[in-house]
């Protein structure tokens, strides 16, 4: 991102946003220093999250830096088809309504910590825990890599290359693992919510600058009237069904993060978790909508770029809004910094997650059960700084073959819906079809991918998910299940 | 008196409304001439779009509210004890 702001007002508020990152993390460690024993305490913050904090924490989830940076160059492309954006996110919500309210109770009664801990509950078969952990990690693994590479690149950006790539990852590296050792999901979920107030706020400054300068929609459509109709009409067939199954594949998707599912445990109660889940169902109106004007707008006023040249439009928005007034400049300040705040919260999210998943689950369930929480933890966090170090390295010496075994990550990821979903209603699920489900959506999505082959413009994560979903109820059907199984199950959903 | 259990997933209409409006936020209904109709700026067929989103999260915000209660009430119980100790 190229940025005409001179190097030093940059640094300047990317160090405020670090300092104040600390202090949340050293304040919420002073208040409350017994966390580190427990994997409740630490992963959950207690299970205490109230409406405010679990909000912007879900919110965190959802909308990274990207959707500030990426959306809109892609509705200055596509025209108003890509006012799908805002639709999309409201069905995450929906998807939702799917599992949410039976796992927050079963996640309540069994005491459950990490999505994979609800698998080995409900299947009692250590191939299916294992599996489900393995992918869970090998996709949060890529996703993260993914925020790395953004934090380093929107700071070298914002700066105007005064601070270099790598200080810039190593930097917000060393403050997100300090406060989130510190404070657990209470630090990172105090920083989601002040990281998700800076990205609010400037990109309300944007729309208003951007509106105030280039003219609003009416100008906007009046351009594209005369010289791009396509981007107003009707979406054309094939839009259509491109438009359907980005709804039906983010709505489902986004909602199976394993970042996500994890939050449900978190709130206090089904009341905050409720309304907290009703807030977001309106979010998409102010943010996915205001970054899509923002890139209407920008038809208007830098029109005729190339893709690669679009990618570049926020920025190019921002520095003209910029210098038209000083208020503006140091909103697109702020703004910048909150996207990188943005990229870092949904950084610490999925690394206190992966490293969850490491205490809980694969350390602490089958590698040695007997040790303290206090030492579960502790191997959590440190096999999770030993994973960042390695995503370190391969986001600077990027491997020239097989570059896309870190580019699997919600192919792999939404593997695990089957299972997590299926097996909250049906008694029948077993545990051996839903291993094969799993498994086969897994190497069909990769092979798919890999290989960069695709079927009738279905997106190769989906295929592997209908395999998968396939494979797990046939199977159930045809393998016979024990009363006592069946039984047992029952007893697990118990509703 | 206890109030019901409810989970949404067991309500069938709930879903019926569900997929009623997620065809509606789908613009596979619309005459070519809604492209060509703006107000303030934006196409007509968007505009409707926009519209069925609103209502999308209305019914969300709703279903939320009156259709999901499962451990609410307990909690609130055991919010009120502890209140009165």
């Amino acid at each position: 991102m190229e940025l005409a702001f001179s190097g030093w007002s940059g640094i300047l508020i990317l160090l405020m946003y670090g300092l104040i990152m600390l202090g949340v993390g050293i304040t919420t460690y002073l208040r409350n220093r017994n966390i580190h024993q427990s994997l409740d305490e630490y992963y959950l913050g207690g299970r205490g999250l109230g409406v405010m904090v679990l909000f912007f924490t879900f919110f965190a989830t959802q909308y990274s830096g990207n959707t500030v940076i990426g959306y809109p160059p892609s509705a200055y492309r596509m025209g108003f088809e890509y006012l799908v954006s805002v639709p999309f996110f409201i069905m995450i919500i929906m998807a939702y309504l799917l599992f949410a309210p039976r796992l927050y109770s079963l996640g309540k009664k069994y005491k459950l910590v990490t999505p994979a801990q609800w698998f080995e509950k409900r299947f009692k078969s250590k191939a299916v825990t294992i599996l489900a952990a393995l992918l869970m990690l090998y996709g949060l693994g890529n996703y993260l890599l993914e925020q790395l590479v953004a934090i380093g690149q929107g700071v070298s950006g914002l700066t105007g290359g005064t601070i270099p790539y790598q200080v810039g990852v190593i930097f917000f590296v060393i403050i997100m693992v300090i406060y989130g050792w510190l404070g657990g999901m209470r630090s990172v979920a105090y920083t989601d919510t002040m990281q998700g107030i800076a990205l609010l706020f400037g990109v309300f400054m944007l729309l208003i600058g951007s509106i105030v300068y280039f003219g609003g929609l009416p100008t906007s459509a009046d351009y594209m009237q005369a010289y791009s109709p396509e981007k107003l009409g009707v979406p054309d067939g094939p839009g259509v069904v491109n438009w359907f199954s980005l709804l039906v594949l983010i709505g489902i998707g986004a909602a199976v993060y394993p970042h996500a599912i994890q939050r449900i445990f978190a709130a206090k109660n089904e009341r905050t978790l409720k309304r907290s889940f009703s807030r977001m169902a309106w979010m998409p109106f102010l943010t996915a909508g205001v970054v899509f004007i923002i890139g209407i707008i920008g038809i208007n006023a830098f029109p005729g770029l190339s893709t690669g040249e679009s990618e570049q439009l926020v920025g190019m928005m921002a520095s003209a809004v910029a210098s038209q007034h000083v208020v503006f400049y140091w909103a697109m300040v702020l703004l910048f910094g909150g996207v990188i705040a943005a990229i870092v919260s949904t950084a610490d999210s999925v690394l206190l997650t992966f490293s969850s998943i490491i205490s809980n689950d694969l350390y602490g369930t089958y590698i040695n059960p007997e040790a303290s929480q206090h030492k579960k933890l502790l191997v959590g966090k440190l096999v999770g700084l030993v994973a960042v170090g390695i995503l370190i390295l391969v986001a600077w010496f990027p491997p020239g073959t097989l570059y896309q075994i870190f580019v699997l990550k919600f192919e792999l990821l939404i593997q695990i819906a089957p299972g997590l979903i299926l097996g909250l209603y049906w008694n029948r699920l077993h545990s051996k079809a839903v291993f094969a489900g799993m498994l086969t959506g897994t190497i069909i999505a990769s092979v798919m991918t890999i290989f960069d082959y695709s079927l009738l413009g279905v997106a190769n994560g989906l295929w592997g998910l209908l395999i998968n979903l396939g494979v797990c109820v046939i199977g159930s059907l045809v393998v016979s299940v024990s009363v006592g199984e069946e039984k047992e199950a029952k007893q697990v959903i118990g509703m | 008196m206890d109030k019901p259990k409810r989970e949404p997933i067991k309500n069938g209409k709930l879903w019926i409304v569900f997929g009623v409006l997620l065809a509606f936020i789908t613009p596979w209904y619309f005459p070519t001439s809604f492209g060509e109709i703006l107000i303030y700026g934006i196409p007509l067929w968007a505009l409707v779009i926009i519209f069925a989103s609103l209502l999308l999260s209305a019914f969300l915000s709703y279903v939320l509210k009156y259709h999901w209660m499962l451990e609410e009430e307990e909690e609130e119980k055991e919010a009120e004890k502890k209140g009165a100790r």
